[in-house]
Parts: C-alpha cells; sequence; structure tokens
C-alpha cells in the first residue's frame, strides 16, 4: 500500500538531516557563510553567482539555466529543514515583512502574464554582477555587449479560493517560529491562540463582533454550530469578513522553469525572494502612452504596495493534503484507515440527520477526485445531489452539511443558486483584453475544491443571455468537468476537478448530478466535534485515501462484467454513465476501506448501497 | 572622425524608437542612412560576438534614455531626408568602397565611411558588398522555376524585375519579397537577412533605390522591402532573447488595435512675432525642440514660436496586440501575447479577431522609471517591428464579402443578402465576423501540406479510415458515421439558369434511444464542422434560429441579428432534442432545409438570408424509447413534411443484444481500471481529419459521370419498383424525386472524400447502400418489411396500415367467394354491405373500399367500371 510521501516524510527528513548537517557544518568551516538565507537571500544569490564567475564560467552559459543558486537554498530549506522557519506571506505577514527577505507564498496560479526579459548579468566595470531575483537594478542603461539578456515567467497568484482558515492557523504558528513579528501579528497569533488552532474558522470574525462572550462559551458556540445562533445572514458576513481581511494576490516571477511545470490553477508554494513596493513609482504625468500600449505596466495594474512581488527561488506543487497540519502524523493502517472511516461515516450521519445512506453518498463524494479522462469523459467524478430540502431543513441541515464540510475539506465554496445570481455572476473567467488580465470567475477553482451549490432558493424567473450562458458553464461542469474559459474571441475549455454537491428540493435538472439521493433525516443531531485529533485525523484520511491506487482481478473483473451486462439487460434505460458511475462508486468504497483492489465485498456493498437508492427514488 | 569618437551619433536621427522602427519599413531613406551610421558606429566599438544589444541600445533605449551630444551633420542630414518625399530622392549612401555611388549622395556620408574599408558589418558577418551583389543578382535574376517553365526562353526578365516594374506603373510603394525565393535562390543571404535584418533591410532598400531610377528616372517615391513567407514560423510561446533583433515570423490573432497615433516627423513652427516660418524642424529622440528665439535675424524674439500644426509632417503608426491562436496553447496555460508596430501602409490592415502571419524584427525596449530618472528597470518591453502582415485567411474574407451569388459549389462561404431592399446594420457584420472567427477557432487549418493530404487520400481504404477517426471513443455505429462524413464532405450546391437551385448540403437526423451517444456524436460533428452552431432544441425559439429583428435601445435603428442558422451559413447546425422543440419552432426549419433561407418580414424589414446549412439533429422516440409495436412515424413524431427533408434518417435503437452489452461493460471497466491511452488505434488525428474535410469542400468539385448516372438511374427505377411489387398499395412509393437528389448529394461526398472530381459507380452504389441503410432502419413497415416512404411521406400510422391491409385481405376474400372469373360484376355498395356483414364490429367507409379495390385493380385482380367490379 502506498500512501503519498508526506506521511513518511517526517523519519527520513530525520536521518537525512544528521548526516546533512554534519556535511553543512564542513562547508560552513570551509567557506563560511556570509549570508543569512531568511534575511538577505540575495547574498546567497550573489556569492553563488560570483563563485561561479570566479571558476571561469561565461555569463553567456547561464542563459536560461541556473548557475548553481537553487542549490544552496534547496538544501537550507530541505534537509536543514529551514522551509518551516520561511515565513508565510500572506495579508498580515505582508504588513511586517522586509523587502528582500525570503518568504513563501501558497497560492493558486490565476493569471499568466507572459515573458519578461530582463537584464539578467552585466558586468559592472570589470565585474560581473547578476539582477536575477531582483526587481531594479543599478545597471547601466541601454545595451552593451558585456550584458546577459534572460528571460522570466510572470505569473498572478492569488490565495486559493474557497481557502479555509482553519489551514492557514497552523501555518501561522509556525511562521512565527522564525520570524520577529511585529505587535501586530502577534495580536493575530493570540487570537488564533485563543480560539484554537482547528475550530470554525467561520465563526472566528463572528466571535470578534461578540467579545462580551467568554471563551468557553464561544468554545461552546463554535462547536455546536447547528444551534440557532448561527443564522446565514452571520455566516455570509463572516466569509465577507475573510476574503477581505485575507486577500492578498502576488505576481510570483519564475526563473528557468519549463513551461508544462506550471500550469493554470495549479496551487503552489513559491518560495523567494520578496520585493514590496520598492519599485519606483510612476510618475503619472509621465504617462507614456506609447510605451504602456506596447506592454501593460504592472505596477499600474498591480500597485506594488497592493501587490507583493515574489521572485521564486524554488517552488514546488502542493496537493490538498499539503495544506493539513502536517505535525499529524498517522500510521496507515488499514485497520486504522478503518477506525477513522467509521468515525467519520458517523459524524456525517449526525450531521445530516442520521440519513446513513446519504452519510454513506457523502462520503464517497467527498473521496471522488478525477483519475483520468477518456475523449471528454472525466472518469471519477462523482458529483452528488441530495433531494427533498426546503427552506426549513436547508436552513438547519443545510448549513450543518456546509459546516461540516468546510471543516473537513481545505477549499471549499458555496453558491446560493437564485435567478439573480445566474443573471449576474461572472462564473467562467473572462479575458479582458483592455487590461491583458484574465479576470477570475467563480468558477476557476483549485484542483480538489469542493463546490456546494444550493439550490432550494431558485425561484421561478427569467434568464438573461448571462443566466443562460452560466446555467450552461455549470452543466458543463457537472458532465465534464470543464469550465469554459471565456477569450472573447473563442472560448477555450479548462479541465478542473472539483467536487460539487447540490442540495434541492426535487431533482435538479438544470444540475444534473451522477449521483441522486432523497434526503430523509430523522433526527436532528449536534455536530459538535469534541476530538480534535479526530477532525485531524478526518481531514487526512479524505485528503490521503483518495490518492490511493486501485485495480481489479480478472475474476472480480469478469463478476463486474457480469453484473453490468446483467443490470443492462434487466434495465435497457441504463446508459454507459449509469454503468461507469458504479464502477466509480466500487472504487471510491474501496479506497474508503484504505484498500486498493476491489474486492467481491465491495462490489456487494455498491450494489446494495444502489439498490437502497433506488427503493428511496421509487 | 566625430563618428567614430561618439559611438552615439546615429542617435540624433531616428532617435526615438518610434523613428527607427519605421526604417526599414516606413521611411526607407532613413533606413540605408541608418544603415550606415549604424555601420560606421560599429566599426568604432569594441567587436564582441554579442551583436545584438548594441544595436537595441542604438536604436531604441539609449534614444530615450540617454542624452547624447547632437551630431549636427547627422540632424542635418535627417532633416534633409525628410525632405525627400518632396525633393529628388537623395538616395543615400552606398558604401563608399563600392564604385556605383550615385551622384545624389550626400556629401556627409560619404565622411562616414571613408576612412576605412568597410567590409563588414561590426558584429557580423556581413559584407556590404558582398551583400549588395547577392540582392541585385536576386531581384535581377530571380525566375519562379514553374514561370519559367510554362513561359519558355523568351521571357527573359527575373520575377522581381517584373515585380518592380509593376510597381513603378503602380505607383506603388513597396516591393514584396517571398522570402522562399530568395531563399531558393541564396540561401546563404536569406540566413543572414533573419539573422541580421536591419542592416541587410537597409541595403535591400538601397539596391532598390538604385534600381528605380534606371527604370523609371521620374519615379519619385521611395519603394520599401517588405519580406514575408519566411521558412520557419516562430512561436510565439517560443521567443526568447536569443530572437532579439532577428526577423521572425508569427501566427496569431490580433486582439486589440490601438487608435492610429499620429506621430510628428518634422515640425514647422511660426514666431507669433513676426509670423516668420522656420525650416522644418527634425525630430529628436522622439521629442521636437521648439526653438526659444526666432530665427529672423531682425525679429529674435524669445519664446514666440509657435508650433503651425497643419504645415508640420505626421506620420501614422498603431500598436496592435497580437495573441496566440488556441491551437497552440498547450493545456493548462494561457495564451501568450505581442505587441506589434505597425507604420503607415500597415496600419488598420488588421482589425481585432484577425488571424494574421506577421513577418517582422523582434526587439526589444528597455523600462526607463521616469523621464528624468536615469535608473532603468532591469526590464524589456518587446514588440515585433512590423514589416509584412498577412491575414491568414484573407482570400477567403474578401471571397466571402465580394462573392456573387453565381458562383457555383459550395465552398467559399459567404453571406448575401437583397441589399437593395435591405439595409443590414453593422451588427449583422460583426456577429458575422464572429462566425468566421468560430469557424477559425474549430476548424483551424494547421499548415499541413496538401500533397499530404493527397497522399492520404490515394490510400484505399481512405473512406474506412475517415470512417474510423470520426469520433473514435463511439463505437458501432459505422454507418451513421459514414454518414455523417458525407455530411461534412457535402455534396455540389447547384443552381440552374432558370433559377432553380439544388442545396448541396445534406440534412441528417439520428432517431433513437437514449443513451446512444447521439449527442456526442453531435457534438463532435460540432467540433470537427467548419463552420457550426450547437444549440439545443429545447432551448431554441424560432427566432434564435433564424434571425430576428430588434431595436438598438440607444439609436431606435432596427436591427437584422441573426440566429443559429444563418450564424451556420455553410456550416452544420446541430440541434439537440429536435423532438423537444417547440412547433412554431420547427416550422422555421422548412424554408432553411429546402430553400436554404430565411425568410423575414418584419418591421419593415424584408430581407432573405442565407442560411446554407446543413442540419444535423437528433432526437429521442416519442416514448422516449423506441417502441417496436409503433410505427416509425409514429416514435419520431415528427410532423412529415420535415422528416422528408432529411436526406438521411437514422434509427439508432439500443437492441437488447448482450454481445453488445458485454463489450461495453468491458469498455467501462477497462476505462476506470487499465490506462485508457494505452489502445491506440490507426486513426487520423482531429487537425488531420479537419484539414482534410476542409480542403476537399475548398477544392474538389466532382461530377457525375456518365457511369455513375446510368447506375443512379438504375437504381432509382429499381427503388421505385420495389414498392410496386403486387399487393402493395398504390400509394406506396419507394422513392421520391428528394431521394435521388440526396443519393446525388450522397454520391458527390463520396467522391469528396475520395478526392476524386469524378463521382463513380463506386460511390453511387454506395450512396445507395447508406441510404437504404437509413431507410431500412427508420421506413421499415414493421408488418412487411418493406421500405416505406409512404410512412415518412404522409405519415401512415401502424394501425391504420394494419386496418388497410385486412381491408384489402378481406376484400379479396369476398370476391374470390361471391365473383366468377369473368363473371357479372358487382357493385361497390354491395361489396361494402358484404363486408360489414363479415366483419360487423369494423367499420368500413365506401372511400377506404374504393381505395382497397383500386389497389386490387392494380394487381390485375380486378376491373373497375365506375361503381361496378368485375374479376378478371
Amino acid at each position: 500500500m502506498s500512501l503519498p510521501s508526506s506521511v513518511y516524510l517526517g523519519p527520513q527528513i530525520m536521518t537525512i538531516n544528521k548526516r546533512e548537517i554534519e556535511i553543512q557544518r564542513e562547508n560552513a568551516a570551509m567557506v563560511g557563510l556570509p549570508y543569512d538565507f531568511l534575511v538577505n537571500p540575495l547574498g546567497a544569490v550573489r556569492s553563488t553567482f560570483e563563485k561561479a564567475i570566479s571558476s571561469g564560467s561565461n555569463p553567456a552559459s547561464f542563459d536560461g539555466k541556473d548557475w548553481g543558486a537553487l542549490q544552496p537554498f534547496q538544501h537550507f530549506l530541505f534537509d536543514q529543514n529551514g522551509l518551516s522557519k520561511v515565513p508565510i506571506l500572506n495579508a498580515s505577514s505582508a504588513k511586517w515583512l522586509q523587502p528582500n527577505t525570503l518568504v513563501r507564498f501558497r497560492g493558486m496560479i490565476q493569471d499568466m502574464l507572459g515573458n519578461e526579459f530582463y537584464v539578467g548579468a552585466y558586468k559592472d566595470g570589470s565585474t560581473w554582477k547578476t539582477t536575477k531575483f531582483m526587481d531594479s537594478s543599478q545597471c547601466p542603461t541601454g545595451f552593451s555587449p558585456d550584458m546577459r539578456i534572460w528571460e522570466r515567467r510572470v505569473l498572478y497568484c492569488v490565495p486559493v479560493p474557497g481557502q479555509n482558515s482553519w489551514t492557514e492557523s497552523s501555518r501561522l504558528g509556525e511562521s512565527n517560529n522564525s520570524a520577529e513579528g511585529t505587535s501586530e501579528n502577534r495580536q493575530k497569533r493570540c487570537r488564533m491562540d485563543e480560539n484554537g488552532v482547528d475550530h470554525m474558522d467561520i465563526l472566528a470574525p463572528s466571535d470578534e463582533l461578540q467579545n462580551s462572550s467568554s471563551g468557553k462559551k464561544q468554545k461552546d458556540e463554535q462547536l455546536s454550530p447547528c444551534s440557532q445562533n448561527i443564522s446565514t445572514m452571520a455566516t455570509s458576513r463572516s466569509t465577507a469578513c475573510n476574503t477581505a481581511r485575507d486577500f492578498l494576490p502576488c505576481i510570483v516571477k519564475i526563473y528557468d522553469t519549463a513551461e508544462s511545470e506550471l500550469k493554470l490553477n495549479d496551487v503552489f508554494e513559491f518560495i523567494g525572494v520578496v520585493t514590496l513596493d520598492t519599485e519606483l513609482k510612476v510618475d503619472k504625468d509621465d504617462y507614456d502612452e506609447f510605451s504602456n500600449g506596447l506592454s501593460e505596466d504592472l505596477s499600474v495594474q498591480f500597485p506594488p504596495d497592493m501587490v507583493p512581488r515574489l521572485h521564486c527561488v524554488i517552488h514546488r506543487k502542493l496537493g490538498v493534503h499539503d495544506f493539513l497540519h502536517t505535525c499529524h502524523v498517522l500510521e496507515p493502517t488499514t485497520h486504522r484507515i478503518k477506525e477513522i472511516r467509521t468515525a467519520l461515516l458517523n459524524h456525517l450521519t449526525i450531521a445530516l440527520g442520521n440519513d446513513a445512506v446519504a452519510a454513506q453518498y457523502l462520503l464517497l463524494h467527498l473521496l471522488s477526485k478525477v483519475h483520468a479522462r477518456v475523449d471528454s469523459m472525466a472518469v471519477g467524478k462523482l458529483s452528488l445531489n441530495l433531494t427533498g430540502f426546503n427552506k426549513e431543513s436547508m436552513s438547519i441541515f443545510g448549513n450543518q452539511l456546509r459546516l461540516t464540510v468546510k471543516n473537513l475539506l481545505p477549499f471549499t465554496e458555496y453558491i446560493p443558486l437564485t435567478v439573480e445570481y445566474l443573471n449576474t455572476a461572472s462564473l467562467a473567467p473572462k479575458k479582458d483584453y483592455e487590461i491583458n488580465r484574465l479576470v477570475p470567475g467563480v468558477l476557476q477553482l483549485a484542483e480538489g475544491s469542493h463546490l456546494m451549490i444550493d439550490e432550494t432558493q431558485l425561484e421561478v424567473g427569467t434568464l438573461s443571455l448571462l443566466g443562460v450562458e452560466n446555467a450552461r458553464l455549470l452543466k458543463n461542469l457537472m458532465e465534464l468537468q470543464k469550465v469554459e474559459y471565456d477569450f472573447k474571441y473563442y472560448k477555450m475549455d479548462m479541465t478542473t476537478d472539483v467536487q460539487l454537491l447540490i442540495l434541492s428540493e426535487g431533482k435538479s435538472n438544470i444540475l444534473p448530478a451522477d449521483l441522486v439521493v432523497p434526503f430523509q433525516p430523522s433526527a436532528l443531531g449536534s455536530t459538535a466535534i469534541t476530538d480534535m485529533d479526530a477532525l485531524e485525523a478526518w481531514r487526512w484520511y479524505l485528503s490521503n485515501v483518495r490518492l490511493l491506487p486501485h485495480s481489479i482481478e480478472s475474476e472480480i473483473q469478469r463478476v463486474v462484467e457480469n453484473d453490468l451486462v446483467a443490470a443492462k439487460q434487466a434495465d435497457r434505460n441504463l446508459g454507459s454513465q449509469d454503468l461507469s458511475r458504479l464502477l466509480t462508486i466500487g472504487r471510491l468504497i474501496c479506497a474508503s476501506y484504505g484498500e486498493t483492489s476491489l474486492s467481491l465485498e465491495h462490489w456487494q456493498m455498491v450494489k446494495e448501497l444502489e439498490r437502497l437508492r433506488r427503493e428511496r427514488l421509487r | 572622425m566625430a563618428s567614430d569618437s561618439s559611438p552615439l551619433n546615429f542617435d540624433a536621427g531616428p532617435s526615438s524608437p518610434d523613428d527607427s522602427f519605421s526604417s526599414p519599413i516606413g521611411n526607407t531613406v532613413s533606413s540605408s542612412g541608418d544603415g550606415y551610421r549604424r555601420r560606421s558606429r560599429r566599426r568604432s566599438s569594441t567587436p564582441s560576438e554579442m551583436a545584438t544589444p548594441p544595436r537595441q541600445r542604438s536604436r531604441l533605449v539609449s534614444s530615450e534614455n540617454t542624452p547624447t551630444a547632437k551630431e549636427p551633420r547627422s540632424r542635418r542630414r535627417g532633416g534633409g531626408r525628410r525632405a525627400s518625399g518632396n525633393d529628388v530622392p537623395p538616395v543615400a549612401a552606398t558604401p563608399s568602397s563600392t564604385d556605383d555611388i550615385p551622384p545624389s549622395t550626400e556629401p556627409g556620408d560619404g565622411d562616414d565611411m571613408d576612412e576605412d574599408h568597410p567590409t563588414f558589418v561590426w558584429g557580423t558577418n556581413i559584407s556590404v558588398d558582398d551583400v549588395k551583389g547577392a540582392i541585385i543578382r536576386f531581384l535581377r535574376h530571380f525566375r519562379d522555376r514553374q514561370a519559367s517553365q510554362s513561359e519558355g526562353d523568351f521571357h527573359t526578365e527575373g520575377k522581381y524585375a517584373e515585380v518592380i516594374k509593376r510597381v513603378l506603373e503602380n505607383e506603388g510603394d513597396s516591393l514584396d519579397v517571398d522570402a522562399q525565393d530568395l531563399f531558393n535562390y541564396d540561401a546563404d543571404l536569406y540566413t543572414k537577412m533573419v539573422r541580421y535584418p536591419l542592416e541587410v533591410l537597409a541595403i535591400f532598400d538601397i539596391v532598390l533605390m538604385e534600381m528605380v531610377p534606371q527604370i523609371n528616372p521620374l519615379f519619385e517615391k521611395h519603394i520599401q522591402t517588405r519580406i514575408f513567407n519566411l521558412k520557419t514560423s516562430t512561436s510565439m510561446r517560443n521567443l526568447n532573447p536569443s530572437d532579439i533583433e532577428r526577423m521572425v515570423s508569427l501566427k496569431g490573432m490580433i486582439i486589440r488595435c490601438s487608435s492610429i497615433i499620429p506621430e510628428i516627423r518634422e515640425a514647422i513652427f511660426r514666431c507669433l512675432v513676426c509670423g516668420y516660418y522656420t525650416d522644418p524642424v527634425a525630430i529628436e529622440r522622439g521629442q521636437i525642440s521648439e526653438p526659444t528665439i526666432c530665427l529672423k535675424e531682425e525679429c529674435q524674439a524669445r519664446n514666440s514660436m509657435t508650433l503651425v500644426h497643419n504645415r508640420c509632417r505626421f506620420a501614422d503608426k498603431q500598436i496592435v496586440r497580437l495573441q496566440e491562436t488556441p491551437d497552440e496553447i498547450p493545456e493548462g496555460g494561457t495564451p501568450h501575447t505581442v505587441s506589434l508596430l505597425m507604420h503607415d501602409k500597415l496600419v488598420d490592415t488588421g482589425k481585432p479577431g484577425d488571424r494574421v502571419e506577421v513577418t517582422g524584427i523582434y526587439r526589444a525596449m528597455s523600462v526607463r522609471v521616469g523621464p528624468t530618472q536615469r535608473t532603468v528597470k532591469s526590464l524589456f518591453k518587446t514588440y515585433i517591428d512590423c514589416l509584412h502582415i498577412k491575414k491568414t485567411d484573407k482570400s477567403r474574407m474578401v471571397a466571402d464579402l465580394t462573392e456573387a451569388e453565381n458562383r457555383l459549389g459550395g465552398n467559399v462561404d459567404d453571406l448575401s443578402f437583397d441589399e437593395e431592399k435591405v439595409w443590414i446594420s453593422l451588427r449583422l457584420w460583426v456577429q458575422y465576423f464572429w462566425v468566421i472567427l468560430v469557424f477559425y477557432t474549430h476548424a483551424f487549418f494547421i499548415e499541413m501540406q496538401v500533397e499530404e493530404l493527397k497522399e492520404l487520400s490515394k490510400k484505399p481504404d481512405i473512406y474506412d479510415r475517415l470512417t474510423r477517426s470520426l469520433a473514435p471513443n463511439i463505437w458501432e455505429l459505422d454507418d451513421v458515421k459514414k454518414g455523417l462524413l458525407c455530411q461534412l464532405f457535402g455534396g455540389n450546391a447547384l443552381k440552374l439558369a432558370s433559377g432553380a437551385s439544388f442545396r448541396g448540403d445534406i440534412n441528417i437526423l439520428l432517431v433513437g434511444d437514449p443513451g446512444t451517444s447521439k449527442s456526442q456524436l453531435l457534438q463532435y460533428i460540432h467540433k470537427l464542422s467548419p463552420r457550426g452552431i450547437y444549440t439545443s432544441g429545447r432551448g431554441s425559439s424560432a427566432v434564435g434560429l433564424t434571425a430576428y429583428v430588434s431595436k438598438d435601445p440607444e439609436t431606435g435603428e432596427t436591427v437584422l441579428e441573426s440566429g443559429a442558422l444563418v450564424l451556420s451559413d455553410r456550416g452544420i447546425c446541430c440541434i439537440d432534442e429536435f423532438d423537444k422543440m417547440s412547433e412554431n419552432a420547427r416550422s422555421m426549419l422548412h424554408e432553411v432545409m429546402e430553400q436554404q433561407t430565411v425568410s423575414i418580414a418584419k418591421a419593415g424589414i424584408i430581407a432573405s438570408l442565407n442560411a446554407r446549412t446543413s442540419v444535423l439533429a437528433c432526437a429521442n422516440p416519442s416514448g422516449s424509447r423506441y417502441n417496436p409495436r409503433l410505427s416509425v412515424i409514429d416514435n419520431i413524431h415528427l410532423p412529415p413534411t420535415l422528416l422528408s427533408r432529411f436526406d438521411l434518417i437514422y434509427l439508432i435503437l439500443d437492441k437488447a443484444d448482450e454481445q453488445t452489452d458485454r463489450r461495453l461493460a468491458k469498455h467501462i471497466v477497462s476505462l476506470h481500471f487499465d490506462n485508457p491511452e494505452g489502445i491506440e488505434q490507426d486513426f487520423l488525428d482531429l487537425h488531420t481529419l479537419t484539414s482534410y474535410v476542409s480542403y476537399a469542400r475548398k477544392n474538389i468539385h466532382p461530377k457525375l459521370s456518365d457511369e455513375a448516372a446510368e447506375e443512379l438511374t438504375r437504381g432509382y427505377v429499381e427503388l421505385r419498383r420495389r414498392g410496386n411489387f403486387p399487393g402493395s398499395s398504390k400509394k406506396v412509393i419507394t422513392a421520391t424525386p428528394r431521394q435521388i437528389e440526396s443519393l446525388i448529394r450522397l454520391s458527390e461526398a463520396l467522391a469528396r472524400i475520395r478526392f476524386s472530381e469524378w463521382v463513380e459507380k463506386g460511390d453511387v452504389l454506395e450512396s445507395f447502400r447508406l441510404l437504404e441503410v437509413a431507410m431500412q432502419q427508420s421506413a421499415t413497415d414493421h408488418s412487411t418489411g418493406t421500405i416505406d416512404m409512404d410512412l415518412i411521406t404522409t405519415g401512415v400510422s401502424a394501425s391504420e396500415r394494419l386496418r388497410r391491409e385486412s381491408l384489402l385481405s378481406a376484400t379479396r376474400n369476398i370476391i374470390m367467394e361471391k365473383m366468377q372469373l369473368g363473371g357479372p360484376s358487382m357493385r361497390l355498395s354491395e361489396l361494402l354491405d358484404e363486408l360489414k356483414k363479415k366483419n360487423p364490429d369494423n367499420e368500413v367507409h365506401l372511400n377506404n373500399l374504393r381505395n382497397t379495390v383500386s389497389t386490387l385493380a392494380s394487381e390485375g385482380f380486378v376491373e373497375i367500371r365506375g361503381d361496378n367490379i368485375k374479376r378478371i
């Protein structure tokens, strides 16, 4: 059984570290480190550059290549465990972070601003100097033969849409270890600490509003979200607060990286040199129409004091599991996974008012992931439509469900579907050629995001042209896991991997989900999370189990095939999608037990589950 | 030597970057000067292997950012050059080493290069003389291989010598040089040109300048060289620092055009005090310095000079944004853009949305932080100095707009309308352009060699191969795919002199059970077809499909907005869920599908818009699942009038076949467990298929061979006769004239698939087979198993048919019983009574009986005389 490497990483790092530290000590003794990676990363860059030059390399040979600057960084960050000391760049830390220090930024590539040519190295007098990983330089104007022009990619990154703040809180705590935070930051940390690391983030702002209550009481309130004091209004307000507070985009400049490595909507951690507002502001009077016509001036569109620049030294792709609290290492035994599964299923069942069938499906839905694309078909997606909601049950179970999901998954979004929303919202990202930017849309989501759509609020009404277009986009997303980006002169399909949960009164025809499960709650339970360790375990479970490989033995395969044929013979209305769905459910059930091969038992469970569901549909 | 001591001297002339770009394009005289100044500078500076940045600096950067000592000489020369448009062209310097210096050479230039013999342009391997000689040879002696072959020996002049003459005759101002020609003639020169475009182009211009007076001494304009059609075209994504200052060729789509920027070239000032006009003041580093003192000796007033706008000389400039075409964008990327700088004649040659191929020089300009600050961001802005712009489908666009209706063949897109009667607002055109874009997006021609396509077409299994390549993920349904293939290729539209026209578009209806991948087929065709609109029946209204008149809320003007069918003119309009479409909307299709026009008469607009579209519709049977007990008509549940307009109606039935089910199950399981990409088959990729179809549609216009025509007639007669077997009603006709048209179209399409100009017998036979396959499915009378077009054309239900048949047999029995061969005749009313006696619960009308009897009569069973029947 192979689980993602993060699980095992701990001990490995330890063993490597001992060896590495010794090597490092030797190196330090020999060369000495005239720079500090955190405070003066450019010093490190410079020293490696000088070293490379002095060893006789021609700067021309560094075109599009690294001269060895990355290696010390890699060593520092990963071998010496320096990564956790690197402060995270976000809205709050941006206020106190020093320019030209090493920071890291976790975000989604929202737009690509093309390539940028810059003077990479130039000769100052008789010595070569480099301006790599820097914004501006004192290099001589104009061209000279003693100058190398290099290229870098400019990416516009934003915090991952729908990122829940429990993912950050631990990070922030980590970063505090190293950074000499200002009082402001400390305050924030205090607050976060007070609230507890993994509380329902959504309530944090509302806590601030009701500071009258004691900490303990607050905690109780947080932990019983089904209690009536959480109205939808409060939640919506708090999310608004959240976005305003946390939103810090960042322009990331990438050096010497293959284009295919970084894709739109990928989530990355960029570690590099931050420059905040060092760029000289452009004089308004000198707005040169001509030169600005040639290319948009970034500093006009993205004022440097609002959007920091990060000159990326090292970047790494992040999966959903990277947003968990890594301190929590679980032994991935099948037994343990089963335990977690049972507990989580229980939790979901309570959240769904004791509807065990719906909880089963919800669990599978939360584990689903597109794992292959064949032509236009996305294999592995499992969108779920819970029907039978009305206004009242929505306010209870809908919110409860929403909070539950929010607490379990790092990226969650929620769309209250109304006619007005459809007619006004910009769901698809759209290219604005005036500013040459991709204007984000609601559906520009990172891989592995969860999207809950509340259809109960949809009333009779007329859709405008935009509304029809939006409905079509949603339908496409449901069916193909693709979002059409509007490039004005043409549209471009972008593949996504979003888990879609629809809550509706009857079966949703606007949003045809893979699974329609009538929701039948029988009791009102409390989803209070008493055990933080359990919550951690659930998050770990959801993000890791879905990455399990899956296979089938030929014997089972035959059984499955026979069953499919029999099902098809019995009901001619079954299409290939229905059959495909059965297999997806099978895979997910199998994975939910932490197993990698479909067993007969699991297959029986699939059939049983489907039977129960069909009974309800009748 | 001043120029040598100050390497920046040349900055003074073409000072601003904007000015300097124009050198190869806008103002060629200057460019020649440029070349020299550059050259002289190069000689002066230290040689290095990096040639690019210095030039960069000279032309763009330093001029803006580095104040340099003004070179009075070059400035003066700049002024003179500018005046050149009006005066005798001062043919700028030729190298001093060459002996054919034209007399008009300015002495200043001579100074520039007199000191040592300039054999090589600095930093390059360009020897001016060599290059010049090579260019002269090329222009004089290059001959098109084909042209020289066809025109024989007496044709002695080179291709470009001819072209130059023509340009002179037309008073043109540019000479288009095909880089392919250059490459074929002198590969070395081509390489040099690509590598050092500024230098070589400058020499090109000098050569031209020398040649022109030899041909026509009175010709005053200057001719610029515009290079196009480079051998290799760079992808926008791959432009990198090493491409700076090289000639590149890019393909892309224009997304934005700036307004035209008038760029001042020369200014004339007037003194407010004395009214003295200055000499033209040339541009310096992108700025014109206003004289502070009146130059008139008597006046010498301070700060009195004012710009006289209408005596200044301006040049047009435009910044255009070019974006990658969608097919070049890798997965998970956003399109790249690049700026183009257009000058003079090139301004406004492209509009947003045009697909163009641009040849130009890739340039970079450093970003200045402020006007007064010396600090420069270490960044460069890059752009392409445009030399030549070619609309990738210019011919097509032109054809689109001007093509006359009399043109045969459904291969050039056009949208024609009755111009006398209608005024169609711009909006329609905008939409129309949008349609063209849609087309380009979906069916972008990859520049596949025609040869390759032809090669492909010669393969014996091309028909099967194309069928396989069509929606390869949908199996079975081979005959449906073949029909769809025919639809893609289309038949020949024909317009007779009498005005009657026959459509070439093939309409197909797919009726089938749910889950038989009809929609996928539709989507696929939509993706593939040159111009397609995909609509869903439920979401389409009549006006949405055809066209509607709307009022502009601001101006109150009535405008015509075209709907899906008009928009997919010359394409395929895919309509999903045809059965769920409203009656009203469907009825709009009648005109479209046979007459291929959309007529509008409302709000003072009477228009007939072309909608030469193939319709591909798919529908579910009326009961959502095909009911074998009902007739096809009842199952399809569409008005027969509409049905008859479909050339092929496929019934895609999901038969309860274990074999197929098992295959499906296997496929789905493998989808989930195996690597689905592992199963590769021998089929053409989408691009090849698209270009194949496009090429065939454009270039192949098959005609019926005699043999094929004969076969067609024979087959048709046969088809008709088949319905006339004894026992069937007289009303049963197997084929209608509409069917023969369909057959012709199908055969033509089949010939097209083979790239054949002639429809052969095989094509006709295949088209019969296709029709039969489709018809057998869609028009099988389930009681008799015969092909029954009556079902589709008149909509007789199965029960009605059954009733008729029982009546027929009952009548026959009675006649057999009651009447003797050659015996006395019987009245119809008597027969009716007899029938009623036999089947008391069956209601029989006299009319029905009359029909039945006449059927019997046609069989030769009875004879009718008035109301009397006689058995014979």
